[in-house]
């Protein structure tokens, strides 16, 4: 399916992520205390709802944010280096070079006044000290790479003259221009037509088995997260709640806003006169933090132990963690699930 | 492209038009025979119908202005009454002063203003921003007649550093040329480097929280070029349309300060032109300035079109 | 459910929104820096116009020949210039010329504008003419046109404010225009016609009220235009003739003895700044307060 190889070593390691932005109605904390690990030639996915974290979590590991408005706590690991506490030309480095990062929407990510050609040698050049003429050459290589027709022509096309599915391949050609050891993809597809989605998400796959790229998929559509990736990671109100192999996920989930998701997917050989799973409530304010557990106003096992107490992340099988008080006994009972219907 | 210039030259035709009819109409309106000043209050009634009828003035209204049109049309804008020259002539040897003085104020305010702007706009919400707000509020209350008599105040009267007034062209050398036109360059560009300023600041804004900018920093492109790079030629268009604009009216203001600083351009010759009753420089030097502005204003459409590739590509979706 | 009518009264309530509504005006212009600081300003400029005269104890046109050039001190403020005159109460007068003068050409412009503005923006033929009309007033240069216009009227204070006027006109005339035509597209437009509404009175009742915010915010920097061209034209000999102190006025004299009496220039000149300092931030603010759409995107900056 994927190359998740026997070499079980982290390459990037994410401990205790924490990152809070001033505004004007307080100090918000869009990231609160994430970890997790990317495995060497994995693909792991990060799922949630909106403003669950999992775009902020991706931006504060390559330190996008302004860090006047930005306040960053916790480590980041990466080939030894601790990457929050680099000074900035030294993350300048680091970023498109040894990570890369690809966004949601192609045509407002790519710039609208440089040709493409442009654009990806200048990923190129950034790093590397090698000629134009080179720079450029690699860049026709990168274009094939990620099949683009006609690439000689492209190279001096802007971003505007191009359809929305060659615009994201080229994003994941500058992404690839240095052959990083990681590319972070902020739901890559979520802005394209679904037959285009496929071609990407099958290119990105691609490119992770043949390039040996660790990839950390940020998306929100389970059934990519099912299709491609190999452990998941599942965010909920900026922490993460479930962490697991895709499998495991899939059939045995432990936290329960984890198996709301899975529950409420709708499928082709439902019973269509039942009505759609709905998980009750909405997301709380990150203005207004619930005590306790955050999932608990809209939990169904929810007692006075839950909405008092945060559940820390404990492992309650083997590859899986969950936030939750109640994971073991729900995930020893098998009608838990049921519970949600 | 082609055709959209073609479409703003012929729609610049009618304005040429009405300006010169109003312009010829009030002149018409202007109590004063300039053959009486031209003679002075001694001339007999023979001598003045004389000059009166050399110059055409007692012919119908419309007679005058379809004669001057049609003269205008071929480059004959007729002779000044008071001075030896031809309009032509005289319009001529005007402009030298007027456009050193103009692009030197350009400069000047270019120069000061984008990278207060773009200072303003990455310190935004600091003191340094609010400074630069400030300023530029002052810098465009001030008219530029009164900043022009403050800065004689401050260079000239009490520190002894510039002329008052006064011009010396080109060949006397560089830095006379510029001693008497820093002064009046500074006054008129004052006023514009506040608009441009304030219009660097929000365009840059803008750009900076723009898709495309999180991608260049995400390459780890370093922030000096992420904002001189990316983001300025993005919000440069907004600027540039700013900059042509102001300066069209920076050529309209050279009139006053001109006249303050005695410097022989354009606007110093329409102002005498007026008060001496001299027609037909008036007429000349206003159709062109008139002419002149919609020129800059297509030179800065054109401008447009270069630097934004979308324009350029004639709509190409 | 029903509602009772004994049971709500709704007089109270119909009052009780209205002190909401007052509340929240009241702190939208209280949070409005702009807004307070140019008002103040304006107000105690113009409370010296009206009442100076009333306060000082020089006349503007007293000619004190032994005492002239004098620098300012505890008895002339402002000092006095080449012919005595106290130079304080020469701008405490002129206040009230400039400034009645601006004040003029702000509503006859608005006036006239608004009419201009509003039939262009209904009557498509009057459209095309009147708006290359006013294409060709604002082609060239306000100070010019205003310049000849007063050589071919005659130097008087009315004919200042009929030149500046025309000058002025074009502006306010595009501002209701472009407000009125995105009114006129709008379906409440629609409605009233097919009540039966005349043309008269869909624009005089309909869309010229709702041009008026923007109107306003025009006219205020047309104050502040009328007042600096005033200046100008004064300044240039082609205005309110001497020796009526108009602030233009008092600075051609200040220009002549520069070097001799700084005061003579550096007090009106300031004054006259703040005065366009004053009318530029109340407009701004004024601007913030009444239109929406510029405070919601100024909140994004």
């Amino acid at each position: 399916m994927n190359s998740a190889t026997m070499d079980n070593e982290p390459i990037l390691k994410v401990d205790k992520l924490k990152t809070s932005f001033k505004t004007e109605r307080g100090k918000v904390t869009a990231v609160d205390g994430v970890s997790f690990d990317l495995l060497k030639g994995e693909i792991l996915g990060i799922v949630g709802e909106s403003g669950c974290g999992k775009s902020a979590t991706a931006q504060s590991i390559l330190r996008l944010y302004d860090e006047k408005q930005a306040i960053h706590e916790g480590e980041i690991w990466f080939e030894g280096k601790e990457l929050l506490s680099l000074r900035p030309p030294e993350m300048d480095k680091v970023r498109g070079n040894d990570i890369s990062m690809i966004f949601q929407d192609p045509l407002s990510s790519l710039n609208p006044v440089f040709t493409i050609g442009n654009q990806i040698a200048e990923a190129i050049l950034i790093h590397k000290s090698i000629s134009k003429r080179e720079a450029y050459a690699r860049v026709l290589e990168l274009l094939r790479l990620t099949g683009i027709p006609a690439p000689e022509k492209r190279i001096n096309e802007y971003p505007h003259e191009l359809s929305g599915g060659m615009r994201q391949r080229v994003m994941i050609a500058m992404a690839l221009a240095c052959e990083s050891k990681i590319m972070i993809a902020d739901e890559p597809t979520t802005a394209l037509d679904v037959t285009i989605q496929a071609q990407i998400m099958s290119m990105i796959v691609e490119l992770n088995q043949k390039l040996d790229m660790g990839v950390i998929l940020i998306t929100h559509d389970l059934g990519v997260v099912a299709e491609v990736c190999t452990r998941v990671v599942v965010m909920y109100l900026g922490q993460v709640v479930e962490e697991a192999d895709v499998e495991n996920l899939f059939t045995r989930p432990l936290h329960p806003y984890t198996q709301g998701l899975m529950k409420s997917i709708p499928q082709l050989d439902c019973d269509r006169s039942k009505p759609l799973l709905v998980i009750e409530g909405t997301v709380p304010s990150l203005h207004q933090i619930p005590e306790g557990c955050r999932f608990a106003t809209r939990c169904p096992f929810a007692d006075d132990l839950c909405r008092s107490k945060m559940p820390p992340m404990e492992q309650y099988a083997p590859g899986q963690r969950a936030r939750c008080w109640h994971a073991e006994t729900i995930s020893k009972k098998g009608e838990a699930i049921r519970a949600w219907t | 492209m082609k055709t959209y210039l073609l479409k703003r030259l012929l729609s610049a035709i009618p304005v040429l038009f009405i300006v010169s009819t109003i312009v010829f109409l009030i002149l018409q309106m202007t109590p004063g025979d300039p053959a009486l000043v031209i003679l002075g209050q001694e001339a007999t009634l023979e001598e003045v119908e004389d000059l009166r009828q050399q110059l055409k003035l007692d012919r119908p209204i419309y007679e005058q202005y379809f004669n001057w049109l049609f003269n205008a049309l071929q480059g004959d804008l007729g002779e000044s009454y008071f001075m030896n020259d031809s309009v032509l002539e005289a319009i001529l040897s005007h402009l030298g002063p007027t456009i050193s003085l103009g692009i030197l104020a350009e400069i000047i305010a270019i120069a000061l203003a984008i990278p207060l702007g773009i200072l303003a706009a990455r310190r935004k919400g600091t003191l340094t921003d609010q400074s630069v707000m400030t300023f530029s509020l002052l810098g465009m209350s001030i008219p530029n007649f009164l900043l022009s008599l403050f800065l004689i105040l401050v260079f000239s009267v009490f520190w002894r550093l510039l002329p008052v007034a006064g011009y010396k062209p080109l060949g006397a050398g560089l830095w006379e040329h510029l001693k008497y036109l820093l002064l009046p360059a500074f006054a008129l560009g004052t006023a514009h480097a506040a608009l441009i300023a304030r219009m660097t600041r929000s365009a840059m804004l803008e750009v900076l929280n723009a898709n495309y900018i999180k991608t260049a920093r995400a390459k780890g492109v370093k922030e000096k070029w992420v904002i001189y790079k990316h983001a300025l030629r993005n919000a440069f268009l907004p600027i540039l349309t700013v900059i042509g604009q102001s300066f069209l009216g920076l050529m309209g203001g050279t009139a006053i300060v001109e006249t303050i600083f005695a410097i022989p351009g354009i606007g110093q010759l329409i102002v005498n032109g007026v008060m001496r009753r001299d027609y037909a420089i008036v007429q000349g030097a206003v159709l062109y300035v008139t002419f002149a502005f919609v020129f800059i204003n297509l030179a800065v459409d054109m401008l447009y079109g270069i630097v934004n590739p979308q324009v350029r590509l004639d709509n190409k979706k | 459910m029903t509602i009772s009518s004994e049971s709500i009264d709704l007089h109270a309530v119909k009052s009780a929104l209205k002190k909401e509504q007052n509340k929240i005006l009241w702190r939208q212009i209280m949070t409005n820096g702009s807004l307070v600081v140019g008002f103040v300003i304006i107000a105690f400029l113009i409370l010296v116009a009206l009442f100076g005269p009333l306060l000082m104890k020089h006349d503007p046109n007293t000619m004190d020949v032994l005492n002239r050039f004098a620098a300012p001190s505890a008895d002339h403020w402002f000092g006095t210039d080449n012919l005595g005159r106290d130079v304080l109460a020469r701008v405490i007068y002129g206040a009230r010329i400039s400034m009645g003068i601006g004040v003029v050409v702000a509503i006859i412009a608005s006036m006239s504008g608004l009419i201009v503005g509003i039939y262009s923006s209904y009557y498509k033929w009057l459209d095309h003419l009147l708006m290359r009309l006013s294409d060709g007033i604002m082609a060239f240069p306000g100070l010019l046109l205003a310049l000849a216009l007063m050589a071919a009227l005659g130097g008087q204070a009315s004919n200042v404010v009929i030149a500046v006027s025309i000058v002025a006109t074009p502006y306010i005339a595009r501002v209701v225009r472009s407000e009125a035509l995105a009114l006129k597209e709008q379906t409440f437009v629609e409605a009233t016609r097919a009540l039966g509404a005349s043309d008269s009175r869909i624009i005089w009742q309909h869309i010229a009220p709702n041009t008026l915010s923007s109107l306003i915010v025009q006219a205020t920097f047309i104050f502040a235009e009328a007042i600096i061209v005033e200046a100008a034209l004064s300044f240039l000999g082609a205005g309110i003739p001497p020796p009526a102190p108009s602030w233009g006025n008092i600075l051609s004299d200040g220009k002549t003895y520069i070097y001799k009496a700084w005061w003579m220039t550096f007090f009106p000149g300031m004054t006259i700044t703040l005065a366009i300092i004053g009318l530029n931030l109340f407009g701004d603010g004024l601007r913030d307060l009444l239109d929406p759409h510029v405070s919601k995107a100024k909140n994004n900056e």
